[in-house]
């Protein structure tokens, strides 16, 4: 300890740069409220009266929204501005979540935890608090000794990283910080992760480690006190596609942590410092009340559920298995995580933060969906046990470039465990996958372009008390939109000939599971189609008796051939020519209580609406209609007293594909190694990684 | 026979209609207001016409704004409304834009759709998106929805294909054939309505457009047969959402341009304002009993916004049409303070609205208000509330805010209620940012107005919080909107959407098709307006190529005459620098929409002049004093004055109250009012 405080004295030397390691040290000794308030119980120290806590609340509030919409608006790429996938906010001086903006929820974690190693770097092991999370590689800098030196903060700054093991996710998330600094103390950090459409790397198929996955940036200073590192905005400015699009997403995320950091300062300068830091840490004690309130009203036990994910890309059809355990005990609850599979060979794999996420959102989901700031305080009572080397903690060089595919049926798992300890606050499964696809195809006059396809939503599990939710975003993204037609039309050589719910595809349920979408679209001049679509043969899950909604899909439909639909989602550079249609379809959500017992009317209505088919009302409900769409009574009754005497209707939770009603792809077409089964793909994937426009990518 | 020399406006809102008149022949402005009559909204209009000494058989004009389109909205009250849309894509309106603002609720709701999936009719038809017809559209194809809309019992239809909006054609034969084979069924289409990209957005409002047709039209008419039995002998119209007016025929046809006609009145008082008094920039501040929101004015121009969200951002109907930028917060007279489980305070966003209004209505209201604060804090005066028409019941509203607030916070009754108050007014303050500092502009360059039942209680405080130099309250505030309706012009906007890139060779000139695109909205605006004296302002939504988001930019005429593609590149590059701090003049613009707006001015009143009086307000304006709190000292002996009794050059300094009919103006201490010639309170926020 005392050697780093030398260390960190030694190495700040230089002028213009107070030893702010000292000053975080410092007021950690002079016991500042929020670190006191940390432990359990223990009252806010800081006397800052409730009213003047409840207008910087707001105003923290207002300013990462501020920073949302600033970047949303001035993006250049349209998984920025359209999908949402980014994250803003503000930090206190120790890496710790005052307030982020609704973005990216499953990056609730990847911020913190980032800014947190980067104030590792910079000031040494003991600016953050010990035992506290996750994202350990060491990046001190160490003299011959082997002794760490520390550079210090300073203003002017601006920190970059988008080490995935630091951030939990994939290399695409560049993670821009700026230290706050005010009367020379360090306050705070306002920080931003955005997704790049690219960041280099190897251009088509699956990865198998983190190397060919593109520009990997440690911990630096890209301003340091001001300046601009040009060493730095050209090495990346060499190992992207797409310079321009590239520099473009870098210059709003500076804008957008700039704005954060001027109004986090406004406070200070209205307030007073120890106004505002008290209103942090009595927000953050409000929030961690209210979480164990929420926690009080849980029966202590221990709930487990377990899940499966398709595959891992490389073995096709072998499942991996996922397994939570969550222990509840009066106030606190642990997640376990040491059920999860070991991490994979496929790019399926995230970091040790996304694991902490995972668990993060299903507690926030569960005990303070509506609290807001969204911030550290809230976790204060969750635990999470989570051993390296799983598939939401994976070790160097495990590949990440699909990070948030399995964390999203992680959370669903999660609640699925909590089923049994608060039935009326969980959630049926949904289909918990972005259907993204990655199209490079080429104009009428012959130019190449890029889409990230798909986006389209899917459904949502239903509640012990209400159908789920049609035609919505998976749990990885929130304020997430999807592309209007009459855009994508005019931009790429394409027609959407359908875009619509997916009949039939929610899971059946005294409530219904939300519908599944499907999109129909004909490609007008030739393209490569990829897509990395999960939960295709495990689809989701119903509780309480409700059954499983569809999986998703995805086929490819050659000009005037029937469709084939490909038993997994994972489609690999396949060359499609004019007239050739793909389709893409988004699971339906699962039911709850059994189908069984919902309401005539309501089926009536299902079938009337067209959600549900006559077919499936009989089949699944028990429900017979007359010839003018009339659910009769008798029949009905007597039909679903049968049923329930023969334990009907059966749920197919691990069903894949009803392989006799569709032609299937055969296993070898499924997976071609790399590109190679495809020639002509391959040759326009050449083509286009030449011309600096094939993006290995994928996801939001 | 009777001089048609009286203009009458009425705005028609939730709990009061309010009337102005004016008479040309130069008497004084007349105000009324009465109860809103909500089963026959057109006694309350007849009744406040009376008591502003109003007559319809002398009045040349009757200009109209009302809440009826968006009540019937958000009410779901509209008719039985069927979709006809292309083939494959009578889900849109369902699945919407898939987003989950409400990330980590899982009892999240996504929007509810005003027609159900069963009267979602799909045609095969289908145009491109550079309009070229793909599948043509076969009338006979639409003869068995027909039948079936006429076993469902179909009110009204609203038709949307896709890329209308470059190509009208298959919703004009649709339109047609739906009008002349279901007599009496209201039919309208997306593109009379919205001419952008955008098929989700665009088909919510012209489903919303259907929904309230009838409705409206019905409204209407029995205003129409108000006014003739009457011997009303001049035009009636009607109040866009924009601020502009137009012809309550057209308003029948296109409902949904009247959605938000009394806020944006308000604006443009707040211009007419600045023209008389010389301000160039003013924010508009409107505090009513469940929300707040502001506007800002620029150079006698106010911002104009795209889309408006019924019902709010995560469930909300869009509606794309031109209107008033006008941000809102939950925020107002009756919002609810509560306390959470982990001890916070909240205040807002639910609110006790008229009924049961706050605790001291003394209407069974059992949780404090905003409005109960402003009473213990002796603010609001519990005799002369609305005139003294309404007492109210201070002894509860102490005794609900000991209850569930002061107590549980260790706080005096008097510092919690303060305390709401102040959060009250830091919220408001960020609605006022929204417009402003989130628009690159600085709070601090503006002055601002502040009306509605109860923006001038706390006009001050939040101008004190945003560092505002000035507040007015006009004469009359709780009229403000009926005033402004007044002073509003007859207006057409028209956008259309044409992607195109701007280039730099003559090869690629992208003039010839925005002038074609120009002259065509130029020609609908006059021949609708039919009035050869107009103004012309042009504007285009424009960004970055590789951006998504679109940043309107107002552009002069003359830019396109002379065919300056420079200097329409550097404006745009100026409005990005301005809005979001940064500008790329090296890179590529590209434009995403056209703008015309089209507005024939009409003479106006002039704002009437008011007696001059001495430095110290008469006796009689003095109603005598009673103890206000104030932070921080607390209880202040605070003298009030009737606004009616003040005189033009009188000075007060605060402490002080101005009362009124229904407002009552706070000049907390350290401020200082000066009354002008026209009547306004002249507020300098802090006295120097």
């Amino acid at each position: 300890m005392n050697t780093s405080r030398e260390n960190q004295r030694g190495s700040g030397a230089s002028a213009g740069m107070t030893p702010l390691g000292d000053q975080v040290r410092e007021r950690q000794t002079h016991g500042n409220a929020p670190r006191d308030s940390q432990h359990p119980g223990g009252a806010a120290q800081a006397q800052v009266d409730p009213i003047t806590t409840e207008i910087i609340r707001n105003a923290l509030v207002a300013a990462t929204e501020e920073m949302k919409t600033n970047l949303m608006r001035t993006a250049y790429n349209m998984i920025i501005y359209e999908a949402l996938d980014f994250t803003v906010g503000l930090l206190d001086a120790k890496g710790n979540t005052v307030s982020i903006g609704l973005g990216l929820p499953m990056f609730i974690r990847g911020m913190s935890d980032t800014v947190k190693a980067k104030l590792r770097h910079f000031l040494g092991p003991d600016a953050v608090e010990s035992g506290h999370s996750a994202a350990v590689s060491d990046t001190a800098v160490r003299d011959a000794a082997g002794q760490a030196s520390f550079e210090g903060l300073q203003p002017g700054d601006v920190l970059l990283t988008n080490d995935a093991y630091l951030t939990g996710s994939h290399l695409n998330h560049m993670t821009f910080s700026v230290p706050i600094f005010w009367q020379d103390e360090l306050v705070g950090f306002s920080s931003c992760m955005a997704h790049w459409q690219d960041v280099g790397g190897t251009a088509g198929g699956m990865t198998t480690d983190i190397y060919s996955e593109g520009l990997q940036m440690p911990i630096v200073k890209f301003y340091r006190g001001g300046r601009l590192n040009d060493d730095l905005q050209r090495i990346i400015g060499m190992n992207v596609r797409i310079p321009e699009r590239a520099l473009g997403d870098l210059r709003a995320q500076i804008a957008a942590v700039k704005t954060g950091e001027r109004r986090y300062l406004e406070l200070f300068e209205k307030y007073g410092r120890d106004a505002v830091m008290g209103s942090i840490a009595s927000i953050m004690d409000q929030s961690e009340h209210n979480a164990r309130a929420a926690l009080r009203t849980i029966p202590n036990g221990i709930y487990e559920a377990q899940s499966f994910m398709d595959d891992d890309g490389v073995e096709p059809g072998r499942r991996v298995p996922l397994g939570v355990k969550v222990i509840i005990e009066d106030e606190r609850m642990t997640v376990d995580l040491s059920g999860l599979s070991e991490q994979v060979r496929g790019f399926y794999n995230s970091g040790e933060t996304a694991g902490r996420a995972c668990a993060q959102v299903a507690f926030k989901c569960l005990v303070a969906p509506t609290d807001l700031p969204i911030n550290d305080g809230c976790f204060r009572a969750l635990d999470i046990v989570l051993p390296m080397g799983t598939v939401v903690s994976a070790v160097k060089p495990a590949p990440m470039r699909f990070w948030m595919t399995y964390p999203m049926t992680i959370v669903d798992t999660i609640f699925k465990a909590m089923s049994a300890a608060i039935p009326e606050r969980v959630i049926a499964a949904h289909h918990a996958d972005l259907v993204v696809t990655k199209i490079s195809g080429r104009h009428y006059d012959g130019s190449l372009y890029l889409y990230t396809g798909g986006l389209i939503g899917g459904g949502w599990g239903a509640k012990a008390s209400e159908d789920g939710q049609s035609a919505t975003i998976a749990i990885n993204d929130g304020d997430t939109h999807n592309s209007p037609t009459e855009q994508l039309e005019a931009k790429f050589p394409l027609r959407v000939e359908a875009y619509r719910l997916r009949d039939d595809s929610g899971g059946g349920g005294r409530f219904r599971g939300g519908l599944g979408v499907e999109q129909v679209v004909k490609v007008l001049n030739e393209l490569v189609f990829n897509s990395q679509i999960e939960r295709v043969e495990c689809p989701p899950w119903g509780l309480f008796g409700g059954l499983s909604g569809a999986g998703n899909q995805v086929a490819i439909q050659r000009a005037d051939e029937d469709p084939v639909v490909f038993p997994s989602g994972k489609v690999l550079s396949r060359h499609l020519r004019e007239g050739d249609r793909y389709v893409l379809r988004s699971g339906g959500g699962g039911g709850c209580h059994s189908p069984l017992e919902r309401p005539l009317a309501q089926v009536e209505d299902d079938v009337r609406q067209g959600y549900v088919s006559r077919a499936m009302a009989r089949r699944t409900y028990g429900v017979v209609f007359d010839r003018d769409g009339r659910a009769l009574i008798e029949p009905s009754a007597k039909l679903r007293e049968l049923m329930r005497r023969a334990r009907l209707p059966l749920d197919v939770p691990l069903s894949g594909l009803p392989r006799n009603e569709f032609s299937v792809a055969s296993p070898v077409e499924d997976f071609p190694q790399a590109a190679g089964a495809d020639p002509e793909a391959l040759a326009l994937l050449k083509e286009a990684e030449a011309a600096g426009l094939y993006i290995p990518r994928c996801c939001s | 026979m009777p001089v048609s020399s009286q203009r009458i406006a009425a705005d028609v809102g939730g709990t009061f209609t309010d009337l102005a008149v004016f008479d040309e022949s130069g008497a004084r402005l007349r105000l009324g207001k009465t109860l809103t009559t909500p089963a026959e909204p057109v006694h309350g209009i007849a009744q406040g016409t009376e008591r502003a000494q109003g007559r319809f058989d002398q009045a040349a004009y009757f200009l109209h704004g009302s809440t009826v389109a968006i009540n019937l909205l958000l009410e779901r009250k509209g008719a039985r409304t069927a979709l006809v849309t292309t083939s494959g894509f009578r889900d849109v309106y369902e699945i919407g834009r898939i987003n989950r603002p409400d990330a980590y609720n899982l009892f999240f709701r996504k929007h509810r759709p005003l027609i159900e999936r069963a009267l979602r009719f799909e045609v095969d038809e289908r145009c491109g998106a550079q309009g070229e017809v793909v599948i043509p559209l076969e009338v006979a194809t639409l003869e068995p929805i027909a039948l079936q809309m006429e076993r469902e019992g179909i009110e009204a239809v609203a038709i949307l294909f896709l890329h209308s909006y470059r190509n009208p054609a298959h919703e004009l034969a649709a339109k047609q054939f739906f009008s002349a084979r279901l007599p009496g069924v209201f039919v309208t289409a997306s593109h009379e309505l919205s001419q952008e990209y955008r098929e989700f957005e665009r088909t919510s409002t012209v489903a919303a457009n259907a929904y309230v047709g009838a409705g409206v039209s019905r409204y209407i008419e029995g205003i129409d047969r108000h006014l003739t039995a009457a011997g009303f002998p001049g035009r009636f119209l009607i109040v866009q959402s924009t601020g502009g007016l137009f012809a309550s025929n057209r308003a029948r046809s296109e409902c949904v341009r009247m959605l938000e006609s009394g806020p944006a009145a308000g604006v443009i008082g707040t211009r007419a304002l600045c023209e008389a008094i010389g301000l160039d920039r003013a924010i508009a501040f409107d505090m009513g009993g469940t929300t707040a929101k502001a506007g800002i004015v620029i150079d006698g121009r106010v911002q104009t916004a795209n889309t408006v969200m019924v019902g709010g951002y995560a469930e909300g109907l869009p509606v794309q049409v031109p209107m008033i930028d006008i941000q809102e917060v939950g925020t107002g007279g009756g919002s609810i303070a509560r306390l959470n489980a982990g001890g916070g305070i909240r205040v807002g966003p639910h609110s006790a609205g008229a009924q049961p209004g706050p605790v001291c209505y003394g209407a069974g209201g059992l949780e404090p208000t905003v409005t109960d604060a402003n009473l213990i804090l002796g603010r609001l005066d519990a005799s002369r509330f609305l005139g003294g028409e309404m007492p109210l019941d201070a002894a509860a509203a102490r005794a609900a805010m000991a209850d569930k607030i002061a107590t549980p916070l260790g706080l005096s009754i008097e510092q919690a209620a303060e305390g709401i108050v102040r959060i009250a007014t830091a919220a408001m303050a960020h609605v006022v940012k929204r417009v402003t500092t989130e628009r690159g502009l600085d709070a601090r360059d503006f002055t601002m107005v502040a009306y509605g039942g109860a923006g001038p209680l706390h006009a001050v405080l939040v101008a004190r919080e945003l560092a505002v130099a000035r507040v007015i309250i006009p004469a009359a505030p709780g009229h403000f909107s009926a005033i402004g309706m007044l002073m509003s012009d007859l207006r057409r906007d028209a956008v259309r959407t044409v992607f195109v890139r701007l280039g730099t060779t003559a090869a690629t000139s992208p003039f010839d098709l925005f002038d074609q695109v120009f002259a065509e909205m130029e020609a609908e605006g006059r021949a609708e307006l039919a009035l050869a004296d107009v103004d012309i302002e042009y504007g285009a939504d424009m960004r970055y190529v590789g951006q998504e988001h679109a940043v309107e930019v107002t552009l002069p005429v003359a830019l396109f005459r002379e065919r300056d593609l420079a200097a329409i590149k550097a404006r745009f590059d100026q409005a990005h620098l301005q809005r979001y701090g940064y500008a790329s003049q090296a890179e590529r613009a590209e434009v995403v929409s056209l703008r015309c707006a089209i507005s024939a001015r009409m003479s106006k009143p002039l704002f009437e002049h008011i007696e001059a009086g001495a430095e110290r307000p008469a006796a009689q304006a003095f109603r005598g004093e009673r103890p206000v709190w104030f932070s921080p000292g607390g209880y202040v002996l605070t003298p009030a004055y009737q606004r009616e009794a003040l005189l033009a050059d009188n000075r007060i300094d605060g402490p002080a109250l101005i009362e009124e009919h229904a407002s009552t103006t706070v000049l907390p201490p350290g401020s200082r009012l000066t009354v002008d010639n026209l009547g306004n309170l002249l507020i300098d926020v802090v006295a120097a």
